[in-house]
């Protein structure tokens, strides 16, 4: 992936929206600094400001989109940490470190598919607007369980996307994989030429990459560890790449597909 | 009332008594990401790298990390490069930072202590030795020889004949005796004590039930294990005549008095780095205003006040 240069900060920063989204959470805070330099993929450690002990570390978001001196993530509330954040108000305060990881590769100038599922969907939106706004070819499948989920594909601006869901109540019923294989044979023999972007929870990022390898296209799969510092220093994040662990904070999220390895 | 905030570690001499505490600070990674020039104003007082062993260690399956009330559970098994390419990467590198370093090592057999101090003894770059002795030891089955007196006497012996440096000892306070620990260490030669180093635990994911950390278990750190920090501190202290290195938790600039009111003439600060990676910096100045309102006027009149 591309190196990125070190230009993290911690910021205090405001937030300015917050709002839910479905199943989901949208919250946007003032971080000019992180706003002017974020790649698709990068991703901030956020908390709320304040000395408060419990929850004690900030967790890793995707950043979803950036607007002006706006910074915007998804959050989907599954446990103590992002209960708290997604109770966040206008005008609270967070602590956010950023911007983190290298992102996405964005060199290649083929047509591209992007897959997304569940609340990994967060940081595709950026990708998307900016692979769009660069003329490249794309197409955005979103799966999700069902319909309160689904509302956030709406987050995806001036693009077109397929959605299902596993329930059928919106979009086309069934799962995102489904979508990705009946793109890829659509496309034919020209389907080795696509490169496939994917995020989303790990069965389903592993049968994009399995579709991919099937008709020899490229992918770049962005991951999602516990992690605790965001910075390559507790080696707490780790995945297995190319045969030995690699901290997902600092030489990810975003990984080829070829040199990740599958628990 | 200016408060002077130099201290000193037995021969080190400390700009201000905060360093960091292995394994959660690594300022080559950290200056790969972070905007601040950290070579040029390094905010701890000493820099400790992340323990090295004689073999490269890939470390623990994942996940290894996990957040409890307060605290951090971790199991990262000790992953490092090994010390061969920690001096030969690393030290040329560390050796330009503007504070003091103390080389953090383990070993998974006892004799290794020695032969890795051995290894660090000729280098100028490094100015201290801290021993972790809270490796899985092969010789007991994978238990940390540090649970021992008589294993930790004698790597520390090993180390102390291999190296004229200064010499740390850091304690688990996984025993029921750490002072017997504490005794051991200093008999055989060590010149101060970090205490203390992560305590053993567990947590169960709450949907599946089953063990949240790839390890099973792990070592807490963080806020919820200060108390028992501060007691080993403070036992020891009171009883031994070298200086300790307090940590476990410190994370406010009132953690930092009452670990050095507690006996300790350093404090290390660990987990609440994965907060704030500058943390030291503010921390620093906010101590130095809470000694003044305590009318403490350097750090020499606050170690072991509660004493
Ligand atoms: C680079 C990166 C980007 C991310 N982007 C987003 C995002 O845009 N939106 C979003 O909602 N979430 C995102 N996540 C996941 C998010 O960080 C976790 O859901 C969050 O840390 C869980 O914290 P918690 O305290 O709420 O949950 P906990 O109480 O710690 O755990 C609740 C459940 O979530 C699981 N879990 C904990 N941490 C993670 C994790 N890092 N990844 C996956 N599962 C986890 C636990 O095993 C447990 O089952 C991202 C993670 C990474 C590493
Ligand atoms: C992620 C992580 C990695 C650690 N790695 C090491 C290590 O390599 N060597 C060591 O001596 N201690 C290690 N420790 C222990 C800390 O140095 C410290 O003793 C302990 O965490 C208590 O301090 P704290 O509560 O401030 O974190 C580690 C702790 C954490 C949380
Ligand atoms: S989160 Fe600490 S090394 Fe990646």
């Amino acid at each position: 992936m591309e190196t990125v240069p070190a230009q993290a900060d911690l910021y205090q920063c405001s937030v300015v929206e917050s709002r839910t989204v479905g199943a989901y959470h949208l919250i946007a805070f003032v971080a000019g600094e992180i706003a002017a330099v974020a790649r698709p993929g990068q991703f901030v450690m956020i908390r709320q400001s304040g000395p408060a002990l419990d929850p004690l570390l900030p967790r890793p978001m995707g950043i979803h989109d950036v607007e002006a001196d706006l910074v915007k993530v998804l959050i989907e509330p599954v446990g103590k940490g992002t209960v708290v954040l997604t109770d966040a108000r206008v005008g609270d305060r967070f602590s956010v470190l950023g911007p983190l990881g290298n992102g996405f590769d964005l060199s290649g100038e083929g047509p591209a598919v992007i897959v997304g599922g569940g609340v990994g969907v967060a940081p595709l939106a950026l990708l998307a607007g900016t692979l769009a706004g660069r003329g490249r070819d794309i197409r955005c499948l979103l799966g999700f369980k069902t319909r309160v989920q689904a509302v956030a594909a709406g987050l995806f601006r001036d693009v077109d996307v397929d959605i299902c869901t596993e329930d059928g109540t919106m979009g086309r019923k069934g799962v995102v994989s489904d979508l990705l294989a009946e793109c890829l044979i659509g496309l034919g023999p020209a389907a080795a030429g696509v490169e496939l972007f994917t995020c989303g929870p790990g069965a389903m990022m592993r049968a994009v990459v399995d579709a991919a390898r099937e008709c020899g296209a490229d992918a770049q799969v962005s991951v999602a560890t516990h992690m605790a510092c965001g910075v390559g220093a507790c080696q707490g994040c780790v995945v297995r790449v190319d045969g030995e662990y690699r901290c997902a904070c600092n030489q990810g999220p975003v990984f080829r597909a070829g040199e990740l390895e599958w628990r | 009332m200016a408060v002077n905030m130099e201290s000193s570690l037995g021969p080190l001499r400390l700009r201000h008594p905060i360093i960091n505490a292995s394994g959660t600070f690594d300022v080559l990674a950290a200056d790969r990401v972070l905007a601040a020039d950290l070579f040029a104003d390094f905010p701890f007082a000493a820099y400790v790298p992340k323990t090295v062993t004689l073999k490269p260690r890939e470390g623990n399956p994942p996940p290894r990390l996990y957040e409890t009330a307060a605290g951090l559970l971790n199991s990262i098994g000790l992953a490092n490069k090994g010390i061969d390419a920690f001096i030969a990467d690393d030290l040329p590198r560390l050796g330009r930072l503007p504070v003091p370093l103390i080389a953090s090592i383990a070993a998974e057999e006892t004799d290794g202590y020695g032969r890795c101090a051995g290894m660090l003894d000729g280098h100028d770059e490094v100015a201290a030795l801290e021993l972790n002795v809270s490796c899985p030891n092969v010789e007991l089955d994978g238990k940390a020889l540090g649970c021992d007196p008589d294993l930790t006497a004698r790597a520390t012996a090993q180390a102390r004949a291999a190296t004229g440096k200064f010499l740390i000892v850091k304690l688990t306070p996984n025993v029921t005796d750490i002072l017997a620990l504490a005794h051991a260490a200093v008999e055989a030669g060590a010149d101060c004590l970090s205490v203390i180093n992560t305590v053993h635990g567990m947590v169960l994911d709450p949907w599946t039930l089953k063990p949240a950390l790839g390890h099973v278990t792990g070592g807490l750190s963080g806020p919820a294990i200060k108390p028992v920090a501060l007691r080993a501190v403070y036992l020891i202290s009171r009883e031994l005549d070298v200086p300790v290195i307090g940590m476990g938790g410190a994370t406010s600039a009132n953690d930092v008095l009452e670990f050095m009111a507690a006996g300790a003439t350093a404090v290390a600060v660990g987990t609440a780095s994965f907060r704030d990676p500058l943390l030291a910096a503010p921390l620093v100045q906010e101590l130095g205003r809470q000694m003044e309102l305590r009318g403490i006027a350097s750090p020499e009149q606050l170690v072991g006040r509660s004493h």
